[in-house]
Order: structure tokens, then C-alpha cells, then sequence
């Protein structure tokens, strides 16, 4: 394997030392150093700690034509950043060499100057000895009053870090390419400027001499031109040769970028608001104007009013002349814009280069997984800068999430939706109440707008359910958007912007008496038309036996398609199709299924042989609605009740929800507390809204999160809860209390779409059911007040929904957890010592779970039968087994992948549902009250 | 790259190379500072092609460029500086080593550089490390000899009583040219054969129908797992090309696209030579069935190596990293140390000099079993082929994988980092980062490490202390803690 004449001499270093021929042994400068981290005392976080600064900064430096380089400005603008580090110096070695020097000077012939417009060089360099190495941008600009018009400056990003530069190197090539444009834009538009005035000086002054050799001539009696009047004529060439140099200078200015744009590769700088509209007037009387010129023209201004005065036709080029500042030189709007990108620059690249690398590869890695990123990350950030590329790999922008995220903050209308809440037991009447509330939240819903009469049709107040703690609550179905959209009067509507956004929240008002069974069905996000519930009647529900033989897990899952349920309920015949396993978004190979790859949702439905051929596509635009379906949870069933809506007799149809009155659902008897319920309160937007997780929030979180695995021995059942989709309650007097701890285990909580915020930090008034399916973690303040009571008897009355941690008894009530993956996620003896390292810690693992949910979610075979002779049973063994021995699932673990994988196909398969969770979960297990 | 350009005076020696490939590289270039007339180039290198695409007035140009400024070189004793230059104006891309050392019985400043088209820039960026180590410890070499040409060349005055400029230091550019034509090989094969950045995996291993339709269960597990613990780095070496390039494009998939464009398929009709430095390359075994691997370019590779024979189903790997890395170092130093002593030309010609006569022999056994399980690699084996190939329901799967590799190694970072207050503080409690990070299979360990070393370069140093101790030593002690 091993070349043996290759082997090259491998002595041992003190046999080296006392070689027989006494020769003096290999200078140390020409060796290498055996530990390459033994110098200095460094370490991988300091290779060179004889470095004078710290901290990486930027500098501006210049090379004048008067003192030769020197350093201009630094960023950050603190004395401290450079330490003790000799900008001076360093100044003088990196503009030391004019690195945009050009082989061809002035073309020959050309009888006026003509200036050099000259790519900016990029030039990495270090300085071993002091421990400085920088990426160095060369730049030149424009001065009317400089040598040959240029004043060279450069912009480097100095770092005690070698690798860090050139690793990075494309990246801050790019961005001070940018800001670089932007100096060079404000140059050109300055140096315009400049131009302009000095053609109106010369001008005047030619006036001025024109008159003064006029007003010569008609005194000359003498028949012979005075030595006077001959230098007023030399003069006054001397001025039109200048007018005619300037004019030229100013054409060459102007017509600088339209030449540029030629250029494949050139990106003009474009400022990101208008500029100033006195600055925008484009110069029509310029002797080089020219409409078709870029956007950039249009900066070149003429100033509002310049009163020319008179000027020597030879500028005097004296060194004792103040040169222009940089902020003189560049126009003061690209001057700030160009700072403020520098400043982000600085920001961009600050710290250790293993966070950055680390940061680009995941961003890269996270794009390839657009279908599992809503749950544990932080979608905005992905989008932060769509071009990044790592290790100079240009990454594929497809991912929508970016425009999502931005109309999540620009929909300027007034948007509405609105909850439905009917029955799936036939015979069991229920009357609801249809509420909605404002919310400051961005409702990034169907944007259907409202007029104000609309608005008030449905201000009403949130009730809560009051229901008894036997009876089994159910959230069900949800009115398709489609047929919103279709509806007569959402078409009637007229879109009136308004700068406050409108959320809706639909929430259940009860008056079924104890022991009955019913299930409601509900439309938690999806904008409704009021005009549909006034003409809806009282829902019918069909009532499912408690255990279902398949043993579906409690799960309620949303419908695929309202055409669908049309079908199964005009035909009978759908309920006999072959169990099709719509959890599983992969089923048996169909070759004739790639062709209607369209209709993909609608093939589950109807096919039972539906294979997904397709790659993962997150967002289909699939109706909604919410299903029923009961299932045996007793037994701790793993098959974990995926997906089966479309095969379930029991769901209702849209038509049925639309018989639902709006004024059948009012329940004035379960109206509690309206007054308690304020808009303001419920919908108090998080503190820390989804997908803006700062990196200090990020800290805080990990920080309070450590502090609460050590302090409560009962984190695991907390944990779990979040884990699994169970509502976690925090209850307790102190608000600071309660959001600390939120934001503790608010880094445990999966998101159940991009945009549904599952936490709310901090709620006052009562809560109902619709809470428990929009936030998976609250913060609720316990009062004390009668109500409070009221509010106490009606979270016992939801046990079966939530857990509930007290702050103020520290006691936890929640189901019994005996898994292994919690306690790898928080381990109270964990040495972990700081708050950002765990929560990368937990990230890490909860990753992890995202994959095993992925894996479980689109494994091949795994949820269908393999033949048709195989039972249901057998399909739900292979899934027990699968969780247990591919997986390494134990006990709870299960659920808790289950119900990631629930989301996972939620979102895969239908438009994710806005502003609210599209599962409510409930088990039908004990909880237990745990004390510190 | 304009045509026009002052002519250079006096005329520079220039060596003309013939290579089987395009070349990107245009020119590479030896230029020193001349006290007195400044800036001058010595040598010039630059392939043999039918259009000359730099005059080479035009490289002794830009190679002036490089060593303007270096006046004012403020550097430590024997560094070897790094500058890298694009620029646009002229349409080129410039690196260059500066270095000084003594001629002329003057110490001088030295610029070895290579000239690239600006077109060429993201081709070039993945492989700045290769090319830079390479031509650093050629001049290594050279300072050195160098040094022992002044020291003749004095003698030589002493005796003859005579001086000739001319004959000084023009012994250091055959050993320049050495290296200056294998860079311009490599960078030739890389421009043909290189990995591209995106992989379709339904090239690679990981889109059979199940696992062990193209290869074995056990060796694939091991291929990837031994891969990942050497840093990425492998040689797969077969007599199938073909099936070279699968395992080669498999093993890529676990790269991140830069590292994959420093990565070198197989060659269908002849071998390429091992290149040291690139992360994943493919070697045609020849007629007699074997691949000969230069024992120096392996050791001198920045990461220690994972060797898989495809024929044979065989992975075998190189110590981990700071194992490797003071091997590296300690075979340089005797390199060098052997190099200062010789005392002919014949002595320093590269890669041929052994030395019978020391007592210490190198281990040439660096390529040793996997020892070390993992889990990680193990599981996601196991679990991705339970998803339906030609979807990209596996891409998805493998950069979830990545992406909690990518994690785990940045978390231990930071875990280090806490508890050695920043490298203040040695690190000793690697048992507890093992519980607290679930990296307790001694695999698994070795995995995240290395990926951690690529980012934070000497953490292993730094981690396992002593680093010449064996791995197995240092864990024995590391236990006992």
C-alpha cells in the first residue's frame, strides 16, 4: 500500500541532534514547530494572542496626495476596537501598492483628461509578526480637485483570524462589493455635482472676461491690443478650454454607468428608498443628458440654487489645500447608506468563524428540508440573505418560506377568519357561538376583507366551554376555504386596507348536559364568511364508538378536501374503500399515479393504491377541515391514529356545516366571564413571536431552560407534554415568574406550521378549548378574585387536554412519562453550564427527532398493507415494531414522534393553516400530580 | 489582461509545461526584491498551450505586483506569508508566498506565485488550502537550500576568488519546478474530474432499493463511518472505475459542497497520482491489482486518511487527527532536518532519499482497522433505506443527518469552550461531555470530533493534551478521570 522508495528520512528528532557530523542543527525559522498550537500560548480560540486587538474590525483608509496613506475612520467607530494596533502603519502596508493600477493610461490622442474607471481589487494580506490579516477592498473615487481626479481609498476587514478571511472570502467580497457601489454611486453623483458647479463658475467667468475684453476693445483707441487686453484673451480661451474639458468630464461622469450596465455583471447600486425628491430632478439642461440612462442618473441632481462666482481659469494645484473628507466626497444619502452597510458587514462577520461556517452549512442543509422546518426552526432566519452561499456554493433559492415571511409583516388588510364549529354526533344538538377577537398578531389568513359592519357582525367575545369533566370533547371539522372563497358574499366584500390587523378566533359554547358525548368540529383559522353562518342549521353528529378497532391514536386530523366528503356522503360506497392509509404519505407504487401528480390530495382520497411519486412538497393548496375519529388510547397503542379522515364515515361535510346558524351556536348559558375575556388580553401577542428567536432570546431561553431542568425534578412529564401536542399550562400570580418560565420551555415547543404561534406568554382571562388548540404553552395568570376560582374549576374541567404546572405550589399535573428521550434532552445533572450551549444542545436532539418523525412520516410501507390479505392489525404491528426496533422508541417516546409526524403530514399535504394549530390532542390517560 | 504592457527587462527564464489537460492555472512565477532595482521576477512557469493567453511581459508584471509593498514586510522569523489578490482590472487572480530568506548574502523577500483567470475564482477557492500547503513546503525546502547555496557560494569566493551573480539561487527553481508542475497537474485533473458541488443521488450507494444491493452491508457502514472520522478524507482505490466513482459520490454526499469541489473522481483510462490534500479522490488500481501510495504526500495530508479498496471490501484508516498531525509534523522536521544535512544535489532530490543509517524507523503501518463503532452512522443506514428511492425523500433524510452531525460538532465546540474558559483552562472532563452530549460510543465520538476539527482547527490537540500519545494511551488515561 505504502510506496517504500517514497520514505523519506523519519528521524527522530534528538537522534537529528546528534548527528556524527556536528553540523549545527536546522535553524528553528527554517523548520516547522511540532505542536502547532504551542506558540504564544495559543489555543484553537486564540492562535495568535500576541494580536493587539481583540475583536475584528473594519477600516477605511486612504492614500492622499499630500501625507500618503492613512487610516480614515474605523467600524466599529470606537478607539478601543483597534487596541493598541498601529492603524497607521497597517495603512501604509495595505495602500502602499496601487493594486487597480491599469496597463493602458491615458489613450493616446485624446486631447482632454479622461478618467479612469477602474474595477475595484480585492486583495487578502497579513501582517504575521502583529497578528493582523485583512481583506482589503480598493476603491477609487472621484475628486474635481485631486491629482489626475482620483482619490484611491480602500476598505478592509481586519482580523486576527488568516482562515477566517479567506474561508469567508466570497462572502465579504460580495458584501463590500455592495457597499463599495453604493460610495462609488454617491461619488459619481457628488462628483456630478461638483462638475456642474464648476461649469457654472466657468461659465460666469467666461461671461465676466467676455465682457471685461468687450468693454477693452471699445476703449482701445489705439488701433494695438494692450498686454492687458491680450491676457484677458488668453484668458478667456483658457476658460472655454476648460468649459469644453469639464463638459467632457461630466460626460464621461454620466454616461458611466449606462456604459456599466453593458456589463453581465454589474449591479448598480440601488438605494433602498426614494431619495430625496429635490435630488431626483434629472438635469435636462445637461449637455449630456440622456432619458435613457439608468435610475442612477437621476441622482445626479442639480442643485436647487448655486450662485456662480468667479474663478481663475487654472485651478492653482497647491499641496496646501484641504482635500475633500470622504463624507464631502460621496453624497450624504450614500454615505450613510454605505456606513450603515459596513456597520451590517460588521455585524455579519463578527465573532468565531466556526459559528459562521457552521450557521451557512446549516442554512444550506435547512433548505433541503423545507418540510420539517416549521416545526423546531427558525423559518426567518433561513431567508435572512436568500443569495448566501457557503464554500463558494451558490444555493438554489425555491424555498417560499422568504415570501411568507414577508407577507406574514406587509398584508396591510383588514383580514378576518373566522371559527365553525359543528357537530359530528348526529343526534346531539349543539348550539355554538361564533366569536372572533382582535389581535395585533399578523393574520397571514386568505386576505378577505372586511368593512367596519362586517367587523361588528362579528365582535363577540370568547366563551369557554363549561362542560362537564365526563364528557369527551372533540375538535372537529373546519369549513374549507375553498368554499369561502367562492361564497357570494366574501365576493360582495370590499377590500378596505386598515393598518390594524383583525384576527378572528372562533371559539365553542356549550349547553349539553353532563355525560353525553359529543364532538365538536370547528374551524380554528381559516377565514368564514358571517353570511354562512346565518344560514347554516344545527349539525347532526354521528357518534363513533369509544375504542376504534383499528386503533387509531387520538389524533384530530383535517380533511383533505371538501369535494371528497361530498363524495362519501352521496355515496355510501366510499365507506367501504380499501383502507387507505392517508397518514402514510408513501403507499404502494402506482405507475399511473405520477401522471395526476396535480391532484395529489384529491388521488389519497379517492385511490386506495395512492402512492405519493412525488418528492415532498410542502403547502399544497388543499381545503382543510377538521375530522373526528376516536380510537383506542387506553392501550397505548402506537399505530398513533394517522391520517384516516377520508375513509371515516363519520365526518361531516361542508354542506352540513354550512346548515350551522351562527345564532344557533349561541350558548348564553356558558357564558362566562365575557368581560374578563378583552381582546387585548387573548390576544396579547407573544412576547417573542415565532421565527424571531434573537440570538440573546435564544440564550435566555437555554439560560431559564437549564435553570428549570435543575430546579424541577418533574421537567421530564412537563417536557413530554410540549413534545407530545398536549397543551401545557403555566400557572401562577407573577407574571415575571410565569414568563420565565415560559420562555424556558418554549425552546421544547414544535411549531404546528409556519405560521401558527404555539406560545403565548401570558393570559388573564379564562381560557376555552380553541386556546388549547392555537397555544401548546400558556402563560396564565392565577387570580384571586371569585373568577379566579371560576378559572381554576374550568382548567380542572380541561384536565384532559392539558397539563398544568403551578408555579407558585410548584406542582405539576400531567400524564405519567417513563420514556428515554427527554432525559437526553434534559438531564438534570448535565454540565452544561451555559444557557446558549444547551439550547444548542436541545436544538441538536430535537433535530434528531424531526428526522425520526420524517423517516416515520414518509417510510415506505410502513402504514399500508403490503397485500390485501393483510390485516389492519398486522399494519399496526409494523408500525409498533418500527417505532420499537428501528426507531428505539420506549413507551411515551412514541407519542411523541407520532404527533411530529401527525404535524409533518399536516403540512405536507394541505396549505398550513394560519395563525392557529391544526391538532388538538387529548389522551384518555391519567394525570398525576407531580411536587417538587 | 491587456495586450499592452511595458517589456520586460532583462528577460525572465521561463519554463514552458506540457500537460495532458486544459489548464486554468496561466502562469506561476519566482520573483524576489532586488535592493536595488526592486521587484523582479526570476522564473516564470506556464503551460505549453496554443493560445498564450499572458504575455509574459504581462506576468512579470503582475508578479512585480505582488512583492510591491513587501518593503515594508513586518513578518515573524520564517513565515511564510499568504496573499491572495483578484484583480478585476486585469482580469486575473493572484496568490502568492512571500517569504524571506538569504541570497546574495543579503536576506531578501521572496514571492513563489501562481496567476489564474479572474473566471476561475470559485473554482480555485476549494482548493487554496491544497495549492498553498503544497507550494509552502516546497519553499520550505528551497529557504533552505538557498541558505546552503550562500554558504557554498562563499566558500567558492574564498577559493577562486571570483563571483558570479548569475549562478546564485538557480538552484532553487528545478526544486520549485518540482512542485510548480504537480500543482499545475493537479489543478489540470481537478478542472476534468473534480466532484461537482450538487450530487444526484441517485448516483451514489444510497439509492439502492435496499442496503447491500451495491455493496455490503458492513463495509458500507464502515466506509462512511471511517470516513467521517477522518475528516471526510478518503482514497478509494478499485479496478472498477466505475464503481470507484459510486463509493467516491456516496462518500461525497457527506461533504459540504466546497469540500466535494476538493474532491476527484477516478479516471476511466489511467490513474491519476494520490494528490495530497483533497478530500475524497478515486484511484484506478493498475495491471498488477495495487495502487502505490507516495507514504510522504499521505502524511502530509492536512487530514489523516480513510483507505477503502472496493474489490476487496476493505476500510482501513489513519490515526485521528492530532495522531496525524504530529506524525506531520515530526516527519517534516526530519524532512527538513535531513534536508539541511544533505550535501549534494543528489542527496535533496525529492522523494527518493532514504535514509538507512538512523535507527528510528517510520511506522509505515498508518493504515490501520476501524476499531471504533459508531451509532450514528449506524441508524441512519439503517433507517434510509426504509424510504422510497428516486424521491428526494432521501436528500431530505441525509441533510437532517448532516445537519445534526453539523450540530453535535458545534455544540461540543461550545461545550469545550465553556469549560476551558476559552482555552485558558485545559479540558478534563471529557466523560461528561460524552454523557451530556450522547456521544458515549466511542465512534459517534470520533465522528463529531472530527467534523469539529474542520471547523476549530487543534481541538484535538488541544483536547487530548500529549498529543503523541496513541489513542489508545490517551483514552486510557482520559478514563481515569
Amino acid at each position: 500500500m505504502i510506496s517504500a522508495p517514497d520514505v523519506v528520512a523519519f528521524t527522530k528528532e534528538e537522534e537529528s541532534e546528534e548527528e556524527a557530523y556536528n553540523e549545527p542543527a536546522l535553524p528553528e525559522e527554517y523548520s516547522v514547530p511540532l505542536f502547532p498550537f504551542a506558540n504564544h500560548g495559543a489555543n484553537p480560540w486564540s492562535k495568535f494572542s500576541g494580536s493587539k486587538f481583540t475583536k475584528d474590525f473594519i477600516l477605511i483608509s486612504e492614500f492622499s496626495e499630500q501625507v500618503g496613506p492613512q487610516p480614515l475612520l474605523t467600524i466599529p467607530d470606537d478607539a478601543k476596537v483597534s487596541g493598541t494596533f498601529d492603524l497607521n502603519y497597517f495603512s501604509l502596508r495595505i495602500m502602499s501598492v496601487d493594486y487597480q493600477a491599469s496597463f493602458v493610461g491615458h489613450p493616446p490622442g485624446c486631447a482632454y483628461p479622461k478618467l479612469n474607471f477602474v474595477e475595484d481589487s480585492k486583495v487578502v494580506l497579513g501582517d504575521s509578526k502583529e497578528g493582523a490579516f485583512a481583506y482589503v477592498h480598493h476603491l477609487t473615487l472621484y475628486d474635481l480637485e485631486a491629482r489626475g481626479f482620483v482619490r484611491p481609498f480602500c476598505m478592509a476587514y481586519i482580523s486576527t483570524d488568516e482562515h477566517k478571511i479567506m474561508q469567508q472570502f466570497q462572502e465579504l467580497s460580495t458584501e463590500f462589493s455592495k457597499a463599495s457601489e453604493c460610495l462609488k454611486t454617491g461619488n459619481r453623483k457628488a462628483f456630478a455635482n461638483e462638475l456642474e458647479k464648476k461649469l457654472k463658475d466657468l461659465d460666469y467667468t467666461r461671461t465676466v472676461l467676455h465682457n471685461e475684453t468687450e468693454i477693452q476693445k471699445k476703449a482701445n483707441d489705439k488701433g494695438f491690443y494692450t498686454t492687458q487686453a491680450i491676457e484677458k484673451a488668453n484668458e478667456l480661451a483658457s476658460v472655454e478650454k476648460s468649459i469644453i474639458e469639464h463638459q467632457d468630464l461630466l460626460k464621461q461622469i454620466r454616461s458611466y454607468p449606462y456604459r456599466k450596465l453593458k456589463d453581465s455583471d454589474f449591479h448598480p447600486y440601488e438605494p433602498e428608498c426614494v431619495v430625496d425628491q429635490a435630488n431626483t430632478i434629472f438635469d435636462q439642461d445637461s449637455t449630456t443628458s440622456n432619458p435613457a440612462e439608468p435610475s442612477e442618473m437621476h441622482h445626479h441632481a442639480r442643485m436647487p440654487s448655486y450662485t456662480p462666482k468667479l474663478i481663475k481659469a487654472k485651478s492653482a494645484k497647491c499641496f496646501d489645500k484641504k482635500l475633500k473628507t470622504l463624507e464631502e466626497l460621496c453624497d450624504i444619502y450614500f454615505f450613510t447608506q454605505t456606513l450603515d452597510q459596513l456597520n451590517q458587514i460588521e455585524k455579519m462577520f463578527r465573532g468565531d468563524v466556526c459559528y459562521l461556517l457552521t450557521n451557512q452549512i446549516s442554512k444550506a442543509l435547512l433548505k433541503q428540508q423545507t418540510i420539517t422546518n416549521f416545526l423546531f426552526e427558525d423559518v426567518c432566519v433561513l431567508d435572512e440573505k436568500p443569495e448566501k452561499q457557503y464554500g463558494g456554493c451558490q444555493l438554489s433559492n425555491q424555498d417560499t418560506v422568504n415570501t411568507k415571511c414577508l407577507e406574514q409583516f406587509l398584508i396591510p388588510k383588514v383580514l378576518i377568519s373566522m371559527g365553525s364549529y359543528k357537530s359530528s354526533v348526529e343526534s346531539v344538538p349543539i348550539k355554538m357561538e361564533q366569536e372572533i377577537e382582535d389581535s395585533q398578531e399578523p393574520e397571514v389568513t386568505e386576505p378577505i376583507a372586511f368593512d367596519q359592519e362586517n367587523l361588528e357582525y362579528l365582535d363577540a367575545d370568547i366563551k369557554g366551554s363549561i362542560s362537564s369533566g365526563e364528557s369527551i370533547e372533540v375538535l372537529g371539522t373546519e369549513k374549507s376555504a375553498a368554499v369561502l372563497t367562492n361564497s357570494e358574499s366574501q365576493a360582495s366584500l370590499p377590500i378596505q386596507p386598515s393598518p390594524q390587523m383583525i384576527r378572528s378566533k372562533a371559539a365553542g359554547r356549550r349547553t349539553i348536559s353532563e355525560d353525553s358525548i359529543e364532538v365538536l368540529s370547528l374551524c380554528p383559522s381559516e377565514s368564514l364568511i358571517p353570511e354562512d353562518f346565518k344560514a347554516s342549521y344545527p349539525s347532526a353528529i354521528n357518534e363513533e364508538s369509544y375504542a376504534d378497532d383499528e386503533g387509531r391514536g387520538p389524533y384530530l386530523s383535517p380533511r383533505l378536501n371538501p369535494a371528497n366528503v361530498k363524495e362519501m356522503e352521496g355515496n355510501s360506497e366510499e365507506e367501504k374503500l380499501l383502507p387507505v392509509d392517508s397518514a402514510c404519505c408513501i403507499g404502494k407504487e402506482n405507475p399511473n399515479f405520477v401522471e395526476s401528480l396535480p391532484d395529489l390530495p384529491q388521488k389519497h382520497c379517492d385511490d386506495d393504491d395512492g402512492v405519493v411519486s412525488i418528492p415532498p412538497q410542502p403547502y399544497r393548496q388543499v381545503d382543510q377541515g377538521f375530522h373526528v375519529n376516536f380510537s383506542d388510547c387506553s392501550s397505548h397503542d402506537v399505530s398513533g391514529g394517522l391520517l384516516s379522515y377520508e375513509l371515516d364515515p363519520h365526518y361531516l361535510s361542508s354542506r352540513e356545516a354550512s346548515k350551522i346558524s351562527l345564532d344557533e351556536y349561541s350558548d348564553s348559558t356558558s357564558y362566562m366571564s365575557s368581560a374578563a375575556s378583552t381582546c387585548s388580553d387573548r390576544t396579547s401577542s407573544p412576547a417573542h413571536p415565532l421565527s424571531h428567536f434573537s440570538e440573546r432570546h435564544r440564550k435566555k431561553a437555554g439560560q431559564n431552560a437549564l435553570k428549570f431542568i435543575r430546579q424541577y425534578p418533574f421537567a421530564h412529564p412537563a417536557i413530554y407534554s410540549l413534545l407530545s401536542g398536549r397543551t401545557l399550562i403555566v400557572l401562577g400570580e407573577d407574571e415575571a415568574m410565569v414568563k420565565k418560565l415560559v420562555t424556558a420551555l418554549s425552546i421544547f415547543v414544535p411549531n404546528c406550521g409556519l405560521f401558527a404561534m404555539p406560545v403565548n406568554h401570558w393570559i388573564t382571562s379564562p381560557l376555552n378549548i380553541m386556546d388549547f388548540q392555537k397555544w401548546k404553552l400558556i402563560g396564565l395568570q392565577r387570580m384571586v378574585s371569585p373568577a379566579g376560582v371560576n378559572m381554576l374549576h374550568s382548567l380542572s374541567r380541561y384536565s384532559r387536554y392539558i397539563s398544568i404546572l403551578d408555579v407558585d405550589s410548584k406542582t405539576l399535573r400531567c400524564p405519567l412519562y417513563k420514556g428515554t428521550l427527554v432525559p437526553r434532552l434534559a438531564d438534570h445533572r448535565t454540565q452544561i453550564k451555559r444557557g446558549s450551549t444547551y439550547y444548542m444542545h436541545v436544538q441538536n436532539i430535537l433535530t434528531q427527532l424531526c428526522s425520526k418523525a420524517f423517516l416515520y412520516a414518509f417510510c415506505h410501507h410502513l402504514h399500508l398493507p403490503i397485500n390485501e390479505t393483510e390485516t389492519e392489525d398486522s399494519v399496526v404491528s409494523r408500525r409498533r415494531n418500527f417505532l420499537k426496533f428501528h426507531l428505539g422508541l420506549v413507551n411515551e417516546d412514541v407519542k411523541v414522534v407520532q404527533y411530529l409526524a401527525e404535524l409533518l403530514k399536516l403540512q405536507y399535504i394541505q396549505e398550513p393553516i394560519r395563525g392557529s394549530n391544526p391538532v388538538l390532542r387529548f389522551d384518555y390517560v391519567p394525570s398525576f400530580l407531580y411536587k417538587i | 489582461m491587456s495586450a499592452l504592457c511595458p517589456p520586460p527587462s532583462p528577460a525572465v527564464a521561463k519554463t514552458e509545461i506540457s500537460l495532458n489537460g486544459d489548464s486554468p492555472l496561466l502562469a506561476a512565477t519566482f520573483a524576489y526584491w532586488d535592493n536595488i532595482l526592486g521587484p523582479r521576477v526570476r522564473h516564470i512557469w506556464a503551460p505549453k498551450t496554443e493560445q498564450m493567453l499572458l504575455s509574459d511581459g504581462e506576468i512579470t508584471f503582475l508578479a512585480n505586483h505582488t512583492l510591491n509593498g513587501e518593503i515594508l514586510r513586518n513578518a515573524e522569523s520564517g513565515a511564510i506569508d499568504v496573499k491572495f489578490f483578484v484583480l478585476a482590472e486585469k482580469g486575473v487572480i493572484i496568490v502568492s508566498l512571500i517569504f524571506d530568506g538569504n541570497w546574495n548574502g543579503d536576506r531578501s523577500t521572496y514571492g513563489l506565485s501562481i496567476i489564474l483567470p479572474q473566471s476561475e475564482l470559485s473554482f480555485y477557492l476549494p482548493l487554496h488550502r491544497v495549492c498553498v500547503d503544497r507550494l509552502t513546503h516546497i519553499i520550505r525546502k528551497g529557504r533552505i537550500w538557498m541558505h546552503k547555496e550562500r554558504q557554498e557560494h562563499f566558500q567558492k569566493i574564498v577559493l577562486e576568488s571570483t563571483e558570479r551573480m548569475e549562478d546564485q539561487g538557480q538552484s532553487i527553481i528545478p526544486m520549485l519546478t518540482g512542485e510548480v508542475i504537480p500543482v499545475m497537474e493537479l489543478l489540470s485533473s481537478m478542472k476534468s474530474h473534480s466532484v461537482p458541488e450538487e450530487i444526484d443521488i441517485s448516483d451514489t450507494v444510497l439509492n439502492d432499493d435496499d442496503i447491500g444491493d451495491s455493496c455490503h452491508e458492513g463495509f458500507l457502514l464502515n466506509a462512511i463511518s471511517s470516513h467521517l472520522q477522518t475528516c471526510g478524507c478518503s482514497v478509494v482505490v478499485g479496478s472498477s472505475a466505475e464503481k470507484i466513482n459510486k463509493i467516491v459520490r456516496t462518500l461525497c454526499l457527506f461533504l459540504t459542497p466546497s469540500e466535494r469541489k476538493c474532491s476527484r473522481l477516478c479516471r476511466n483510462e489511467s490513474s491519476f497520482k494520490y494528490e495530497s490534500g483533497l478530500f475524497v479522490q478515486g484511484l484506478l488500481k493498475d495491471a498488477t491489482g495495487s495502487f502505490v501510495l507516495p507514504f510522504r504526500q499521505v502524511m502530509y495530508a492536512p487530514y489523516p486518511t480513510t483507505h477503502i479498496d472496493v474489490d476487496v471490501n476493505t476500510v482501513k484508516q489513519m490515526p485521528p487527527c492530532h495522531e496525524h498531525i504530529y506524525n506531520q509534523r515530526r516527519y517534516m522536521r526530519s524532512e527538513l532536518a535531513a534536508f539541511w544535512r544533505a550535501n549534494s544535489d543528489e542527496d535533496i532530490a525529492q522523494d527518493t532519499t532514504i535514509h538507512t543509517d538512523e535507527s528510528f524507523t517510520p511506522d509505515l503501518n498508518v493504515f490501520q482497522d476501524v476499531l471504533h463503532r459508531d451509532t450514528l452512522v449506524k441508524a441512519f443506514l439503517d433507517q434510509v433505506f426504509h424510504l422510497k428511492p428516486g424521491l428526494s425523500l432521501r436528500s431530505t433524510f441525509l441533510s437532517q443527518f448532516l445537519l445534526v452531525l453539523h450540530r453535535k460538532a458545534l455544540t461540543l465546540i461550545k461545550y469545550i469552550e465553556d469549560d476551558t474558559q476559552k482555552g485558558k483552562k485545559p479540558f478534563k472532563s471529557l466523560r461528561s461531555l460524552k454523557i451530556d452530549l450522547d456521544l458515549t460510543a466511542e465512534g459517534d465520538l470520533n465522528i463529531i470530533m472530527a467534523l469539529a476539527e474542520k471547523i476549530k482547527p487543534g481541538l484535538h490537540s488541544f483536547i487530548f493534551g500529549r498529543p503523541f500519545y496513541t489513542s489508545v494511551q490517551e483514552r486510557d488515561v482520559l478514563m481515569t478521570f
